[in-house]
């Protein structure tokens, strides 16, 4: 069990996910933000600075691996 | 007891527990961690358990026996680091860069678990080995941008360090917040270079656009200008108008007291004027009375005695006029008598003269008037048997003529010669008439010359005769072939020879 509960969280792209690159997503935990490394799920999707994305794994200490957020309704 | 001595004691325990209890119990601030390792230190999370061989404590205090367990203080506080790097761009241009580098130890419990492990003894020297970590990530990062991204691309630059860094960064357990490149020390001045297109561009329009607005401006100054000067004239003209109708309100009323003056002056000359008048009338008057008319009385004395004495001597030349006149009168009535008397002689004497030669005349016109009749009637018989007798020559003549030209048909020798013959004296004549109009002759060889001379005047008559048979006998063959018995043309021949 991880210290904060960051897999499922939303959080904003502040540097560009993509394939051979280490992307930056800006989380909300522990009370405050923090940013952490961000990579993309599939391996192949590209999201661009401001893109919301959805926190599907976590690698510790500071690595997410996250998909498109796809808003209900 | 003494109540004083427990109350005492009490005291002394609660601040003996109080020092224990400060002294055992450990509080993690909220910028820090608390590690703590040492005996019974029980581990609750499951995933780190294995490998976790301390206690992390954030924000909460702990109880640590001393002794057996102790407590170390991990700051969490963010940390600057300066850099100053000597590196190559992308392009080979060689760049100083002096950046600062900010970073802390991740809140996580991994961060603090790696951060402990590896900084706990060396906080104070963190900064010298993120110096060096980031000196050569700094490098790496510099030599895959070019300048111009690293001055405008500031994506480029956090993506970059990311990218360099963030493997490193997970095993130190630190989080880079931010990398501040402070300058980038250009020895090729590559950057200025850089900017100077620009720059010159910005000036060029920022000088264009000066001029431009200059140009506006001055524009609507000389507008405004021009439109102020027109205001100018228009209100001066205004002005002058205005002050012209004062001016002449001025006039007129600064000469109004110089007019008035004057007009008083005039009516005060024409009262003198009129007092003049009435002391030139008055000194009339006194000369008039004074003078003249004793003039005038001694003059009509004077002209009256004059008159008197001229008309006496009128009247005496008058007399003596007629006296002359009657008796001149007298001579001429005696004259004109005589006259008159003459004339009525004259007169009769006249129309006696006048009544005999009206006689004389009657008389003789009709003495003159039988004359002329008897003369007339004489004239008439005259002529009658005048012409009576020419017609009776004619006659003859013709027959004469007849009976020549028959006998010229005959014997036309024989006529011509009689002709000649009987017109010979006439010839002869007209031949002496060559010599008539001779005033000196000069006969060179005496009588004999003379009969020469008249020879061949007389000759030219024989000459003539011998013409005149050359035409007679032209005319006789002539008249072979026409009828001989006309003698139309035969009788101007004759009065040609003739």
């Amino acid at each position: 069990m991880p210290d904060v509960p960051v897999i499922g969280s939303r959080g904003r792209v502040t540097g560009t996910i993509g394939p051979g690159l280490v992307g930056e997503v800006l989380l909300s935990v522990r009370g405050g933000t923090e940013a952490f490394y961000a990579y993309p799920a599939d391996g192949q999707e590209r999201f661009e600075n401001g893109t919301q994305v959805l926190v599907v794994d976590f690698e510790s200490p500071r690595t997410v691996y996250v998909q498109r957020w796809l808003p209900l309704g | 007891m003494d109540p004083l001595i427990l109350a005492g004691v009490i005291v002394g325990a609660i601040i003996l527990l109080f020092i224990l209890l400060r002294t055992l119990y450990k509080v993690a601030e909220p910028n820090e961690a608390l590690l703590i390792s040492g005996w019974g230190v029980r581990v609750q999370r499951s995933e780190t358990a294995d490998s976790l061989g301390f206690k992390i404590i954030t924000g909460k205090g702990v109880l640590v026996i001393p002794g057996f367990q102790t407590a170390r203080r991990l700051s969490l506080d963010t940390r600057g680091a300066n850099l100053q790097v000597s590196c190559v761009t992308k392009q080979g241009l060689p760049v100083t860069v002096r950046a600062v580098v900010i970073y802390k130890v991740g809140d996580d419990f991994a961060s603090i678990a790696n951060a402990a492990r590896r900084f706990l003894d060396q906080q104070d020297g963190m900064n010298d080995t993120i110096h060096e970590l980031f000196a050569g990530h700094l490098r790496s990062i510099v030599g895959g941008l070019t300048i111009e991204e690293m001055i405008h691309n500031r994506d480029a630059l956090t993506g970059e360090i990311r990218s360099s860094s963030a493997n490193e960064m997970i095993k130190l357990g630190l989080v880079v917040d931010s990398l501040q490149i402070q300058e980038i020390e250009d020895e090729s001045g590559y950057i200025l270079n850089l900017g100077k297109p620009h720059a010159a561009a910005v000036a060029a329009s920022a000088r264009i656009a000066e001029a431009q607005r200059d140009q506006e401006a001055t524009q609507a100054e000389q507008v405004a200008a021009a439109q102020k000067a027109g205001a100018i004239r228009e209100s001066e003209i205004k002005q002058a108008g205005f002050q012209a109708e004062v001016d002449q309100a001025r006039a007129k009323a600064g000469q109004s007291g110089p007019l008035a003056e004057a007009t008083a002056r005039q009516e005060v000359v024409v009262q003198e004027t009129r007092a003049a008048e009435l002391e030139a009338a008055l000194a009339e008057q006194k000369l008039q009375s004074q003078v003249r008319k004793p003039a005038d009385a001694r003059a009509y004395d004077t002209r009256t005695s004059a008159d008197a004495e001229r008309d006496a001597a009128i009247a005496k030349a008058q007399a003596e006029a007629k006296e002359t006149e009657l008796r001149a009168a007298a001579d001429a009535t005696k004259v004109k008598t005589a006259a008159e008397a003459e004339a009525q002689a004259t007169k009769a004497r006249g129309e006696a003269s006048a009544a005999a030669t009206r006689a004389t005349g009657e008389a003789q016109a009709h003495a003159a008037k039988a004359q002329g009749l008897a003369e007339a009637d004489a004239a008439r018989a005259k002529g009658l048997a005048e012409a009576e007798a020419a017609k009776a020559k004619g006659l003859a003549e013709a027959d004469a003529i007849k009976a020549r030209a028959a006998a010229l048909a005959e014997n036309q020798e024989a006529v011509v010669a009689q002709q000649l013959a009987e017109r010979w004296p006439e010839i002869v004549e007209a031949g002496a008439k060559a010599f008539g109009s001779v005033d000196h002759m000069v006969v060179l060889n005496g009588a004999d010359g003379v009969s020469d001379m008249f020879a061949k005047a007389l000759s030219l008559g024989g000459t003539g005769l011998g013409l005149a048979r050359q035409l007679m006998e032209a005319m006789g063959q002539t008249g072979k072939s026409a009828e001989p018995e006309t003698n139309g043309s035969v009788v101007p021949t004759t009065t040609d020879l003739r």
